[in-house]
């Protein structure tokens, strides 16, 4: 589904992203976790098509679809999400019509009809209620006053109506009690049909207790350093990443 | 002296009727007024010349009417070109509220004393309402009143015409009422339609200025309020440009704890102009008043904010808040905004703050990362911004009726 190559990915000339290679087959879960500032998040910015975020070398497709050349929402629409770390705030724009928005937008672009009004209104009902918020927060301006974990349940609502093949989900389990995990974490595994994939960037392995990963890789310095099964997850859990330091060096070592 | 303010200044001279007492002051004032032009402060970023230039055909007497706003269950007043149209107008009104048109006030004598007494002198064209408004009508609603059904000032104007109307509203103590003074059009024509408001001493009024003259037509005019103790004001003034559109806004606090809001919302396209100059007085002390102006510029159009907060000296513990935010939709759009504090008591608080930017990136990335197109995004986003003062209105049948037309509105708009 997902091939990522020798990916490099610069800020304002900073390279983060140096050399990340990557394959997510249909249907499977991959977590990477990492110290801070390994790159997690411009990873997903990276590949969203974010601006600022430039890509220099690498490839990456999607069902052999090359992503980078595709505007930010000719990717969305072909099935790549990115549940945000941060949630933006926009007033006046209620959820509602984001929301209904994204999905004609999408459909359109997959070449599907519009959904009616009614069964669009049906699907994010349900979908509102699946990660336990009321249905007064389809009205509200998307995210406005949400508190952390509302606007990461919002975030799996979008996902849930938009129905990705692939969601990276960036920390979405960062500031959130264990109630509230647990809700964002039944919301991704009702997605998992054996088709669609997932790409869970968290720094804990509390996540991956409810959401279990195939796979978990390590970023670190901008490229995947060690790839494992769950027990990686659980192993981080109790060592930390104090590892990497003495990987770092062997690899120097290596080098020379 | 310009052509057309002599031509106004003798047609002045012929007017005689109940309120030529009145107007006798404004008309000398008049003459000794300069036409004002691009050194006149108040017209800095205005031209006038237009008005000079235009060459005014006969009136195209085909009716015009204001669109009807659906759910608003409003008592109508209609006028057409300037004139009252009493047939199309509701006639039944509840107890406690009086209206008649201007014409027919001569035994008013609250409206012959109200005549000009809130609206301030300075207004040039204000002057020439004075002196010329012989249509309009007078409001008056009786202490304790609460008038629950809209009052709908409906103004339709068609190419041609040159028109003068006046609102004289009296708000009686205690009482309660929502006025929508609706202009719409979009040929050539010119008219200055004022309208002054007396809110007694714990009153309460909402109230609504739907500036929509759009396309050639040559709009100016003015709301002025005047608030008595403890009286509460809600305004809105939503305002589509045209080739010259101008509203001066004063809102005088004159007994202590009146409370006042005005938001604004502009949205201008192509070669559209809005002028709002709006003056607080707080001449009393623990009032608050709170103005949200947002504007949106696209293609070449001008939009000018002038607001003026002015805290006499023994109004102490005012509470005055003046926020201006702009969305510019390109480069050749213009925006001219400009606090003006005046504050000479030393225990008030009052903020200011006015911002020009472009759309907020990171909002716009969120959008598109959902399948959401730039151009769509946009859209969304200037509505958003627009939208949100939408959402305070109280009336939700004015509310709901504007969102698609200030929609339509995005959508034709020019985005570069």
């Amino acid at each position: 589904m997902l091939k990522i190559n020798d990916l490099h990915a610069s800020i304002a000339d900073n390279d983060i992203i140096k050399g990340l290679t990557l394959s997510v087959k249909a249907g499977e879960v991959h977590a990477i976790m990492g110290p801070n500032g390994a790159g997690k998040s411009t990873f997903g910015y990276a590949l969203t098509g974010r601006d600022n975020y430039e890509i220099t070398q690498g490839s990456a497709t999607l069902d052999g679809q090359d992503l980078l050349d595709l505007e930010v929402e000719e990717r969305a629409a072909a099935g790549l999400f990115l549940a945000f770390q941060y949630p933006v705030e926009i007033p006046g724009v209620s959820n509602m019509e984001f929301l209904k928005v994204s999905v004609d937008a999408q459909r359109s672009g997959r070449n599907l009809a519009a959904l009616s009004s009614s069964d669009f209104l049906k699907r994010a009902k349900s979908a509102c209620k699946q990660v336990n918020l009321p249905l007064s927060f389809l009205k509200r301006g998307v995210n406005e006053g949400f508190s952390g974990g509302e606007k990461k349940r919002n975030e799996i609502m979008q996902m849930i109506l938009l129905e990705p093949k692939l969601s990276i989900l960036d920390e979405s389990d960062s500031g959130l009690d264990i109630d509230a995990l647990k809700v964002v974490a039944d919301g991704i595994n009702s997605q998992r049909d054996g088709k669609r994939s997932y790409i869970v960037i968290t720094h804990y392995q509390r996540l991956l207790d409810y959401i279990k990963p195939d796979f978990v890789h390590v970023l670190a310095d901008g490229k995947i350093v060690k790839s494992g099964g769950p027990e990686l997850a659980l192993e981080l859990e109790s060592e930390g990443y104090s590892w990497l330091e003495s990987y770092d060096r062997n690899a120097q070592e290596e080098n020379v | 002296m310009s052509n057309w303010l002599a031509q106004a200044i003798t047609e002045a001279e012929q007017v005689n009727d109940w309120l030529s007492p009145k107007r006798e002051s404004s008309l000398a004032l008049l003459k000794k007024s300069p036409w004002p032009n691009r050194q006149t402060e108040a017209w800095k970023y205005t031209p006038i010349n237009v008005i000079e230039r235009t060459k005014f055909e006969p009136a195209n007497d085909t009716f015009h009417h204001t669109s009807d706003i659906p759910n608003l269950n409003a008592i109508d007043l209609v006028f057409f070109n300037g004139i009252f149209d009493a047939q199309a107008s509701t006639s039944a009104l509840p107890a406690g509220l009086s209206i008649s048109a201007l014409a027919d006030g001569a035994s008013q004598t609250w409206a012959l004393e109200s005549f000009n007494k809130i609206k301030p002198k300075r207004h040039f064209f204000g002057l020439i309402n004075d002196a010329l408004a012989t249509q309009g009508c007078i409001i008056d609603v009786a202490c304790g009143a609460v008038i629950e059904q809209p009052i709908r000032i409906a103004q339709g104007f068609s190419s041609g015409s040159q028109s003068h109307t006046r609102v004289l509203m009296r708000l009686g103590e205690s009482a309660k009422a929502v006025v929508v003074e609706q202009l719409q059009g979009d040929a050539l024509c010119l008219n200055t339609s004022f309208a002054e408001y007396q809110i007694a001493d714990k009153a309460h009024l909402e109230h609504y200025r739907l500036a929509m003259q759009s396309g050639e037509a040559i709009s100016i005019g003015g709301c002025h309020f005047h608030l008595g103790e403890a009286s509460q004001l809600e305004s809105n003034l939503i305002g589509f440009g045209s080739q010259l559109s101008r509203v001066d806004m004063d809102i005088i606090h004159s007994g202590e704890h009146s409370n006042a809001k005005l938001n604004v919302i502009y949205l201008l396209d192509g070669k559209e102009l809005f002028d709002l100059h709006s003056a607080i007085e707080h001449t009393k002390p623990n009032g608050v008043s709170e103005q949200n102006v947002r504007c949106i510029v696209a293609d070449r159009a001008n939009a000018i904010f002038n607001g003026r907060i002015h805290i006499h000296r023994d109004a102490q513990k005012i509470l005055a808040q003046m926020n201006n935010r702009n969305l510019l939709l390109s480069e050749n759009a213009q925006i001219n905004t400009k606090p003006e504090l005046e504050i000479y008591a030393d225990d008030v608080r009052c903020a200011h703050g006015a911002t020009i930017a472009q759309i907020d990136e990171e909002a716009m990335f969120y959008l598109q990362s959902r399948g959401i197109s730039r151009v769509d995004a946009q859209v969304l986003l200037s509505f958003g911004f627009i939208n949100e003062l939408v959402d305070l209105m109280n009336n939700s049948a004015i509310a709901d009726w504007l969102r698609p037309i200030l929609r339509q509105r995005f959508a034709n708009m020019e985005i570069q």
